[in-house]
């Protein structure tokens, strides 16, 4: 279970920012080899995240962190909460 | 021929992330002098070629699979770390690893560089798209790297081919293995890993230093590991699970403890060496690109465009192609007919082995066509668009994006579009979309509907379309139906599981390296000849031998008797059908025939009959067969091209035995039902058998959808009947 509010904050998640817009990873909740995949990819806590498109269909999600792009899906960018940049 | 132990070849891995630009590395070192074959037990392909270094000596290169990390997340993955940690069995460690990273996009790459230069194996890290990374106005010190890291950094293009002469000079050398720790585990999980090293097995193919990412490898594994399990001993694998829970209480998150600390370096690292210009000059292109590609309307319908430009050109550029060689082999086989006396070798080897070459080589332009717009697609970045577009759509039956392309493949032909899963990362869609593939209406099921539609089906108009393209749409769609409710079913039971994880890297849009097209070109098509060739060789010189033997029968010899009375008199029309009646019956009396006598009962309650029987048999040959085959048992002649008579002669075909019709409109949809869910085509096993390493797959197959397409058929024969559509 997660926490949704963190500090002074209100957490959201990953899928919840708009197009073009930045963020700052807090935390990665899924299961711990996902987690560690994840990670592995460069979601770590304290990196600075932008989600640059919706897929035409509305997902997955394009998102780009140092300097790479990924698409990560809705169901998965459920479990990163993110902070504002 | 005893060579000195100093020219035995240098065993050299490249290794990399994927989209490092490996693969075009691997084939300008290699050329064509490449091999592929397949790492025991597993679906992964093991590539390996030869290069000559400038001391004189050869070098065995080996491509090994692009991965993100030593902590395996797929069975690519898997082979990688066990290749590198020395306990891959066929597999002995690189004498020197070639690590390959994207200039461009170091911080990304480095991270499986860290992992694998702390293994302490000779490495050298090969900074690939220095053009790339130049045009960008990045300047990367390697000085600062080779000083940081330990070990040799060279600057290259694989595209280009810049920098190969000095990196080839370097792989002649002796590498010293760097001793530098990226890692920092925290001091209880290091006491930990220290205990569990005890444990490690002294092997010589482990170095000292590696013997540590064994036991991180004890402690992280979720039980599927099969290469720790052959060589880590079960007590202490039990320990290590044992242990791994304990952490789970007391230190949640400790699993990906490590990464953290290594991406700090890599930070670091990348900003004491790199010298990037302000702004963001590097997304620009990208980013315009993608404002299209990706385009909520546009994306779709270029999609869209440029498949259908795919899919057309498959089958246009191929059709002349396959005439071409199917008119040369006939030539071929004409030839050895007039040069061979007449009798049972000739026919083996015009009418068996011929025809199977033949029935091989009409596939290949196919493949290498498909294989040139899939490479093209691939080493541009525009694959992964596609994907990232298709994912939603695919993700409702459990697959990823990347099954979308193969499965469209699979209209032309499932064997290019099997050959196409390779792209899949995950094991379990990989396999999900091979066993759907074949339900995707192929062209060689096209020659079937058009005569059974034109026969049964009348040209009628019902709004806006007509009666037979409705039925043509059912046929493809009822494939679909089929294949999504076939993929559901096996993501929930046989292939559930593994990591439900589908982020995609979305690699930055390249110039492909047209040479390194066409490698994948060459090397596809000489797999499909060598390996499913054989197979379809020897069923093709089986059917040929069920369909010929045995010779002659009561039927025969009277038809041949009047046969010889004939041509005495001279009158070739009623020859012509003589010869036509001849070789009818001897079908009839041949095995082939004798078989669909013998599965008539199995086949009755779908409404077929015994000479139905016989087209599905050869069938197994090749779909479109069916055709020629019922025009020779209908005494038409197979060589007869116009297929107006054959659709007549079916629907007027008499029952011998009630003197009714034999076939009704309703029989017509019984079979064609039949056609779209049958497993038939023998070549799509072979492909099937060497795509997944095993015989399990294909026979699953060949069970499931022949059981699938029985049942089908039994219920809209008897379905039919009963609603009173059988007359």
């Amino acid at each position: 279970m997660k926490t949704r509010a963190r500090g002074h904050h209100t957490a959201r998640t990953l899928d919840q920012l708009a197009a073009g817009e930045r963020a700052v990873i807090a935390s990665v909740d899924c299961p711990p080899a996902i987690a560690r995949r994840l990670m592995e990819l460069g979601l770590l806590p304290g990196t600075e995240v932008q989600v640059i498109r919706r897929a035409p269909l509305g997902d997955p999600l394009e998102i780009a962190l140092r300097g790479v792009h990924l698409s990560l899906r809705t169901s998965e960018a459920r479990h990163i909460d993110v902070t504002p940049a | 021929m005893s060579r000195p132990p100093e020219a035995a070849p240098r065993r050299i891995a490249i290794l990399g992330n994927p989209n490092a630009g490996k693969s075009t590395l691997f084939n300008a070192l290699t050329g064509l002098r490449q091999k592929v074959a397949n790492y025991p037990g597993v679906t992964v392909e093991k590539k390996t070629g030869s290069c000559d270094l400038p001391d004189g000596r050869r070098a065995e290169i080996i491509d090994l699979p692009g991965s993100y990390s030593l902590q395996p997340a797929s069975p690519d993955e898997m082979v990688v770390r066990d290749v590198l940690l020395g306990l891959q069995v066929d597999t002995p460690p690189p004498d020197l690893i070639v690590f390959v990273v994207d200039a461009t996009n170091l911080e990304r790459h480095l991270y499986l560089a860290l992992q694998v230069i702390e293994l302490g194996r000779p490495i050298i890290l090969t900074l690939n798209m220095m053009d790339a990374a130049d045009a960008q106005g990045l300047r990367i010190d390697a000085a600062v790297l080779e000083r940081q890291l330990g070990v040799p950094v060279i600057g290259i293009s694989a595209v280009r081919g810049t920098g190969l002469d000095r990196l080839r000079d370097l792989m002649a050398r002796d590498v010293e293995p760097s001793t530098r720790h990226f890692r920092e585990w925290p001091s209880h999980l290091q006491r930990v890993i220290d205990r569990l090293e005890q444990r490690v097995p002294r092997l010589p193919s482990v170095p000292d230093r590696a013997r540590r990412d064994v036991a991180v490898a004890m402690l992280l594994d979720q039980g599927e590991d099969d290469a720790l399990a052959k060589h880590v001993s079960a007590e202490a694998l039990a320990d290590a699970h044992l242990l791994a829970r304990r952490l789970d209480e007391f230190s949640p998150g400790w699993r990906s403890g490590d990464v953290a600390g290594r991406y700090e370096a890599i930070t670091a690292l990348v900003a004491e060496a790199v010298n990037a210009p302000a702004g963001d000059h590097k997304d620009a292109r990208r980013a315009a690109i993608d404002r299209v590609l990706t385009h909520r309307i546009f994306g779709p319908v270029i999609f869209v465009v440029l498949m259908g430009a795919v899919f057309q050109s498959v089958f246009a550029w191929a059709q002349p192609l396959m005439d071409l060689i199917d008119w040369g082999m006939r030539a071929v086989g004409n030839g050895i007919g007039h040069a061979m006396p007449e009798g049972p070798l000739r026919s083996l080897v015009v009418d068996g082995i011929i025809a199977g070459v033949g029935t091989t080589l009409t596939f290949v332009p196919q493949i290498a066509i498909l294989f040139l717009f899939l490479s093209v697609l691939e080493d541009s970045g525009y694959m992964a668009r596609a994907a990232f577009i298709m994912d939603r759509v695919m993700s409702r039956v459990g697959l990823s994006g990347r099954s979308f392309i193969p499965l469209l493949s699979s209209f032309a032909c499932a064997i290019p579009g099997i050959m196409a899963t390779r792209s899949i990362d995950s094991r379990r869609d990989r396999f999900t979309t091979i066993m759907i593939a074949p339900f995707m209406s192929c062209s060689a099921r096209l020659p079937v509907y058009a005569l059974l539609i034109g026969a049964f089906v009348p040209n009628r108009w019902v709004g806006f379309v007509t009666l037979p393209g409705i039925t043509l749409f059912a046929m493809y769609f009822l494939g679909i139906l089929a294949a999504v409710v076939v993929a559901w079913a096996l993501k929930r039971t046989v292939l559930a599981g593994g990591l439900p994880l589908y982020v995609m890297e979305l690699p930055p849009y390249r110039m492909p390296a047209w040479r390194s097209v066409f490698i994948t070109v060459r090397e596809r098509s000489l797999l499909f000849t060598r390996n499913a060739g054989t197979v379809i060789l020897a069923i093709t010189v089986v059917l040929w031998f069920l369909a010929s033997y045995p010779k002659g029968g009561e039927a025969v010899r009277a038809l041949e008797a009047e046969r010889t009375q004939v041509a005495a008199a001279g009158d070739t029309t009623r020859l012509r059908a003589l010869d036509n009646q001849i070789a009818s019956a001897a079908l009839a009396h041949s095995f082939a025939g004798r078989t669909g006598r013998l599965i008539e009962p199995a086949i009755e309650p779908l409404g077929f009959d015994w000479r139905i029987g016989i087209g599905l048999i050869t069938s197994l040959a090749a779909r479109e067969v069916m055709v020629s085959t019922m025009a020779t048992v209908f005494n038409l002649g197979s060589g007869e091209s116009d297929v107006q008579p054959l659709r007549k002669i079916l629907r007027e075909a008499v029952d011998t035995r009630t003197g009714k019709l034999a076939y009704t409109p309703l029989t017509g949809i019984s079979l064609m039902v039949f056609y779209v869910l049958a497993c038939q085509c023998m070549s799509t096993l072979a492909v099937v058998r060497r795509e997944t390493n095993s015989w399990r797959w294909p026979i699953a197959m060949l069970v499931m959808m022949n059981a699938m397409a029985w049942l089908a058929s039994f219920t809209v024969y008897q379905g039919g009947r009963l609603l009173g559509y059988g007359a």
